[in-house]
Order: C-alpha cells, then sequence, then structure tokens
C-alpha cells in the first residue's frame, strides 16, 4: 500500500469537487436548509389551532369554558360565530381547524344537574391536527368539569386516583430534541449516498475508470482514495447539522460522546458500502441517481425519523429492522436524549456492526471483482 | 409549422428511445410511484395505540390489580411486563422496551380503603414524542374515568345521589374524515410530492445531460430551434407525469377507498396546471446548473425538500413560523396539496380552488418563460 498513491488520488477527487463551485457551495447549503426545514417544520409542536366559537348559550358558563379554551395555548379562538351554518365554509377554506358549539341551556342543564353536550368539531382532512386537536379538547372539558364541582364546594370524602403523570428525559416534549439527533444521522445519510453513489459511475462514464485500473494503483488504495474525500465532506455536514442543532435549536446532549462517535462512525461505513454499492452496479450516473432516490424515500419514511414506527400496521414493523437508519436513529435518541451508555444501546450498535461489515464488506470485494475484471 | 411539429416529434421520439434503452429508468418512473403510494399509505399514520407499557405494583393487592386492569383493558396500553422495583423501568426505557411505566406503590389499597386519594405514578418516555403526548392525555383520562368510578361505587354503598352535579359532555365530531384514516388524508397530498420527484429531478438533469455527452452541439446545428427542442423535451415527461396522476389516483380509489368528494374536472385542471409549473421549475434547474452533479442536488433541494416538508402534504403548515409559510408560497407544492385534498376529501371545485389554480399557472408561465430565456441566452453564448 503507497500512501503516495492514496493522497494524489484524494487530491484529484478534491480538484474534481472544485471544478464545480456551485456543487460544493449546494453540499454545505444543504445541511443548513434541511436543519431549518426540519427543526421549524417537522418539529413543530401542534400549538394555537384556529378555532371557531359558536357560542349559543351567552352565559357565565359558557364564557369560561370559551377562555378555558383559549387559556390553555393549544386553541387560539379567532371567530365568534352566531350559528352553527356559518361553519361550513370556514373549515372548508381551512380558516379554522376546531370549532366549538355550546348549545343554548347548557348553563341551565348543568345547573339542574344534567348533562350538557357540547359540540367539538375537528378538521379531519389533517391527522395530526384532528388527533391532537381532540385530544387536548377532552382534556380541557374534563377539567373544566373538575374544576366547577370544586368551585361548587362539592367535597366528597371519597377515594380517588390522584395520577403523577411524568414525562421521562424530554419533560417539555418538545420535538426539536429528538429531531436533531435524526436529522445528524440522516444528513450523513442523504449526502454521502448522493455523492457516493456518483463516485465510481462518474469515472466509467467519462472512461477514466479504465485508466485508473491500467496504474499501479491497487483496489484498496482506489478504495481508501475515493472514499476518504466523502466521509470527509460528510463530517463537515454532520458537524454543522450537530452545532446548528445544540447552539441554535439549544438542544440539550445529555449522553456520552463516545456511544455518539461510535454509532455514527458504523453507520458511516454502511453508508459509504451503500453508495459505493450503487455506483458499482448502475451503468450511468442517471441510473445512480434513481437507485438512491429507490433506497432514501422507504428509509426517511421506514425508519422512524419522521414518522413514528409504533403507529405503524404491524406487518411493517418488523420491516423497519432492516433499515439501517432505524438502528442509527436508536443508537443517537437513545444517547442525546436519554444519555443511554453502551450497554443499553448493545443491540442496535450490534446491528449497526453488522450492516456495516455486510454491506461495507460487499462494496469492497464487489470492487476488487470490478478492477481485477 | 408543419415542419416544427415534425421536429419537436423527432425529439420526442428520442426521448423515449433514451427511455427504452434503459428499461430501469422507465422502471424508476412508473413502479417507484406505485411503491411509494404503497409505502406512504400503509407506513404513515400518526395514530397511537398499543403503547409498550411495564407495569410495577408494589401494593400487589386486589384493588391495584383492579386498577391496572383498567390499563390492559385499553386498546391503547399493552401491557408487555411486569416489574419488581423502580431499576426495572430505568432498564425498560434504556432498552426501549417500553415506553410507559405505571407505577403503584405499597399502602395504595389502605389508602383507598381509608377513602382517600391514593397516588400513583405514571411515567412516559418523552424520546418517542407521539407516543408520549398520547400516553400522557390517555393515563389523565384513563385515570379521571376510574377516579368517577371508585366515586360513583363509593356513593351507591353510601346511598348517594351524584347525578345532581351536571357533567359537560364533549361530543367530538371530525369532519371530512370521520374515522381520521391518514391514508385519506396522505395520498391526495402524495401526488404533489410524487409528480414533483418525477417531473423536477428527470427535466433537471435532461438538458445538462445532452451537455455533459457533447450531444447539445450536435441538436444546436441542426435546423431545430431552442423552443422545439424544449417543448420535445417536455412532452414525454409530461405524459410521464399524467400517467404517474392516473395511476395513483385509480390506486388510491381501488386499493384505499381515499373517497372523490369534488369536481374531478378541477382536479385534472390543477394537476395539469402542477405538472407544467414541476416542468418548468426542472427546466430553469437544466438551465442554471453547471453540471449534472449540481443538477441533481439542485433537484433535491428546491423539489424533494419543499414538495415534502412546505406543502402541506403531511405537516401543518399554519403551524410553522410565519416567514417560513411566506416561503413555501414561493414552491407549486403546497397549492397542489390544497387542491387535491380540497377535491378529494371537501368536495370543492372551481370555485374555491381558483386562487390556487391562477397560482399555479402563473407559476408555470414564469418559470417556462425564465428557462427559455435562460437557455436562449446560453446556447447562443
Amino acid at each position: 500500500m503507497s500512501l503516495k498513491r492514496i493522497r494524489l488520488l484524494i487530491w484529484k477527487e478534491f480538484i474534481q469537487l472544485r471544478r464545480d463551485p456551485l456543487l460544493i457551495r449546494l453540499l454545505l447549503i444543504m445541511p443548513v436548509l434541511q436543519l431549518i426545514l426540519f427543526g421549524y417544520v417537522v418539529a413543530v409542536d401542534v400549538r394555537n389551532l384556529s378555532t371557531a366559537v359558536v357560542d349559543l348559550d351567552r352565559t357565565a358558563t359558557s364564557r369560561s369554558l370559551e377562555s378555558a379554551f383559549s387559556g390553555s395555548g393549544y386553541f387560539t379562538i379567532t371567530q365568534q360565530l352566531a350559528s352553527e351554518n356559518d361553519l361550513r365554509p370556514l373549515l372548508d377554506s381551512g380558516v379554522v381547524k376546531v370549532a366549538l358549539v355550546i348549545p343554548e341551556g347548557t348553563q341551565d342543564r348543568l345547573a339542574r344537574g344534567e348533562a350538557a353536550p357540547i359540540g367539538i368539531i375537528v378538521d379531519g382532512s389533517d391527522s395530526q391536527i384532528s388527533a391532537i386537536g381532540s385530544g387536548y379538547a377532552s382534556q380541557i372539558v374534563a377539567q373544566f368539569n373538575t374544576d366547577r364541582r370544586d368551585a361548587l364546594g362539592i367535597q366528597l370524602a371519597a377515594p380517588g386516583i390522584d395520577a403523577r403523570v411524568r414525562v421521562m428525559f424530554n419533560p417539555t416534549l418538545d420535538p426539536i430534541n429528538t429531531m436533531i439527533p435524526g436529522l445528524i444521522a440522516a444528513i450523513m445519510m442523504i449526502s454521502l449516498l448522493a455523492i457516493m453513489s456518483q463516485a465510481v459511475v462518474k469515472e466509467r462514464e467519462s472512461g477514466t475508470l479504465e485508466q485508473m485500473f491500467v496504474t499501479p494503483i491497487k483496489a484498496t488504495e482506489y478504495l481508501i482514495g475515493k472514499l476518504t474525500p466523502y466521509a470527509a465532506l460528510a463530517t463537515a455536514q454532520m458537524l454543522l447539522v450537530a452545532a446548528g442543532g445544540l447552539f441554535w435549536f439549544k438542544v440539550p446532549f445529555n449522553g456520552d460522546f463516545w456511544v455518539v462517535f461510535t454509532g455514527l462512525f458504523l453507520f458511516m461505513f454502511t453508508c459509504l458500502g451503500l453508495g459505493l454499492l450503487i455506483s458499482l452496479v448502475s451503468r450511468t450516473r442517471h441510473q445512480a441517481q434513481q437507485a438512491v432516490m429507490f433506497i432514501m424515500i422507504p428509509t426517511m419514511v421506514l425508519s422512524g425519523f419522521i414518522f413514528p414506527i409504533q403507529s405503524m400496521p404491524a406487518i411493517i414493523q418488523p420491516l423497519t429492522n432492516l433499515i439501517p437508519l432505524t438502528w442509527a436513529l436508536q443508537v443517537l435518541r437513545g444517547a442525546f436524549v436519554k444519555g443511554s451508555g453502551f450497554e443499553a444501546l448493545a443491540v442496535p450498535m450490534l446491528a449497526l456492526v453488522g450492516f456495516a461489515v455486510i454491506i461495507f464488506g460487499a462494496a469492497i470485494v464487489a470492487t476488487r471483482r470490478r478492477i481485477s475484471e | 409549422m408543419r415542419q416544427a411539429l415534425i421536429r419537436i416529434g423527432a425529439i420526442v421520439r428520442k426521448e423515449f428511445r433514451h427511455l427504452g434503452r434503459d428499461p430501469r429508468m422507465l422502471l424508476a418512473v412508473v413502479i417507484m410511484p406505485v411503491i411509494q403510494l404503497l409505502l406512504f399509505a400503509y407506513a404513515i399514520s400518526f395514530d397511537v395505540d398499543h403503547v409498550q407499557t411495564v407495569v410495577i405494583d408494589l401494593d400487589n393487592s386486589p384493588a391495584s390489580q383492579r386498577y391496572l386492569r383498567q390499563y390492559e383493558a385499553s386498546p391503547f396500553f399493552d401491557v408487555v411486563a411486569r416489574g419488581r422495583s423502580l431499576a426495572d423501568v430505568d432498564s425498560a426505557f434504556d432498552h426501549n422496551t417500553a415506553q410507559v411505566a405505571i407505577v403503584i406503590p405499597s399502602g395504595f389499597s389502605r389508602t383507598l380503603a381509608a377513602d382517600e386519594s391514593a397516588q400513583v405514578a405514571v411515567m412516559v418516555d418523552g424520546s418517542e414524542l407521539n407516543a408520549a403526548k398520547v400516553s400522557q392525555a390517555y393515563s389523565v383520562a384513563l385515570n379521571q374515568l376510574y377516579s368517577q368510578e371508585l366515586t360513583r361505587d363509593w356513593a351507591d354503598a353510601q346511598g348517594l345521589d351524584l347525578s345532581s352535579l351536571g357533567l359537560l359532555e364533549p361530543r367530538i365530531r371530525t369532519w371530512y374524515n370521520p374515522e381520521r384514516r391518514s391514508s385519506d388524508f396522505l395520498i391526495p397530498g402524495l401526488m404533489a410530492v410524487i409528480i414533483a420527484i418525477v417531473t423536477v429531478q428527470q427535466t433537471a438533469v435532461t438538458l445538462v445531460r445532452e451537455r455533459d455527452l457533447g450531444t447539445q452541439e450536435q441538436i444546436e446545428v441542426s435546423p431545430m430551434r431552442r423552443i422545439e427542442l424544449m417543448i420535445g423535451k417536455l412532452l414525454p415527461w409530461t405524459l410521464i407525469a399524467f400517467l404517474d396522476v392516473a395511476l395513483i389516483t385509480v390506486l388510491g380509489r381501488t386499493l384505499f377507498g381515499v373517497p372523490l368528494r369534488g369536481a374531478a374536472p378541477a382536479f385534472a385542471l390543477g394537476a395539469m396546471l402542477f405538472v407544467f409549473a414541476s416542468l418548468g421549475m426542472g427546466l430553469l434547474i437544466s438551465a442554471l446548473a453547471p453540471t449534472l452533479d449540481s443538477a441533481n442536488m439542485i433537484a433535491l433541494l428546491v423539489a424533494f425538500l419543499p414538495s415534502f416538508l412546505l406543502s402541506g402534504f403531511a405537516f401543518a403548515l399554519d403551524q410553522i413560523p410565519v416567514w417560513l409559510q411566506w416561503i413555501s408560497y414561493g414552491f407549486p407544492a403546497r397549492y397542489m396539496v390544497t387542491i387535491a385534498r380540497g377535491v378529494f376529501l371537501k368536495g370543492a371545485g372551481f370555485t374555491e380552488l381558483w386562487p390556487e389554480m391562477a397560482a399555479l399557472a402563473l407559476y408555470a408561465l414564469v418559470m417556462l418563460l425564465i428557462s427559455a430565456v435562460l437557455y436562449g441566452r446560453r446556447s447562443s453564448r
């Protein structure tokens, strides 16, 4: 193995990268853009849902129910309507997402000790909003009932349950805290696949691959020279995302640096291997690019990066184990959010080792065969 | 004019021949959308149930067992393990074997028997966000219900009538999608994402590739005019995009039973305008990008990411910061998602959706014009 040859090859890759200054800039803009998009769009808390109120009761009770809704922070009352018929156009156009209908005589019914129904309408065309909105609405009404009973001074010496619900690790339930660790792994995968997949096929298309093989360069040297620049680029992108997450979004880091490092290191080999394999199998760069998309989309959807794995049907859940990113996410989220160590993360770590060995190994074998052909 | 049509026809044939030569590409533009549809429709959902729950019953009495049965009976919680001490909670959370832990302290039954409120700890793993949010709400509700049940039992035993209290009863109605099926919500929006991926990405590289391969000069010395080349290049992708739209619509209707409540022509027109807008965007990238790599990367940045994240397809746009909302208006995908969802779910037609259609038409026009001008300038150099 000759270090000089490797160095020359790395140099050559960098020269080629520099020839397209736009590409370098794009490679650095991409993580920033993704940080912004994922940080502000995906990791958004459902709050301040625009709500219309149809108050047909117009009493102290109905007003205090309204203020219970607007005071919760989950609902913002933007419209006061005189009739239920006015709701349809507002929900149709999406101006309001939730409507609260308080029928006439609600206060009287309560005073008579009857059950008083109130209507809560949620826009089901957005499943996240309808699920979370209706959950919060029932919680607010339940609290309203309890408060009302307390205010009436009814003290029952009855047995009851006093449940203390505590959210561990991420008490504010801020989505960004689980998004950033995932994004670090996802960025690495996206950019390594996007560039690595083009690496060999590009040389083949321009015919420089044959030239390479008549030089004294060996397969291992070729691989190291080819992989190092891209690994360095991906690392730079990852650091950018990590810095943005820690300093801009103020994501807490509770874990061990070495756990994160080991996990990412293993995952990097998996991604490099995957990119290389695509590059070797594809005949044109266009094919390579399509193959990347073919892998990226299921990975994004099934890994649990954006959509929770638990919410997937039982048949699909085992499939998620075949995706390397799933395991990388477990390691990163475990370390970032829960502060888990090597012992607790042994299974995902071993899975990552397995993927790295198999995929990277296959890539090396395939490259050697290609070169010796 | 006839000459022009012949020349355009030649380019269209050439493009299709390229496609035919590379069956994998054809696979990519026809089979991929189907796979994506199945993937998104089956796998994506924000509904949470069967949350793995570990219970630690330090009281171990009939009262605590009766309380725990509430969790076992609920479809929301899946009691997967019983622990002996609080250390079991840590280990279950660390190893991801449970997301919720319920700890009943010893003395639970004694407190209840003394007609007092017994404390119970419910711990939720906050690193699983959706599960945590919903678990929190459900455990509060479950405990409230059980408390009421206990109170009622107690009142019955004491011979008291509690019905005089009066309660507000929330009646929750979900409009447009009463069963809250995620696929109804996602499939119409998915069209925008899939069309954007197929069309922008493909057209973005089409002109750059000619440049890279050196066939650009050959075309330029032919009598072909630039506008003809552009039309010829775009036509095959327009056809493929329409095919994809039709495919997704048919599969969505038959396989997933997505309702089509509105005016189908409105949807067809919207989809057509969106396809043109996307093609214009791809062409613009193609005219601007110096290399294939950059073209790919830009396509990823301006087509895939915004149509996935800034279109409202899965993530609510009115929840994001205002400055990002303004940016989202700069990408065509959000209009398409509004049109698709409006027609499929809300039964909307031209009267409700004309602003979105106008926006898409304007977008397509501007994109195609700019890229025509840019492309012209580039080749005359």
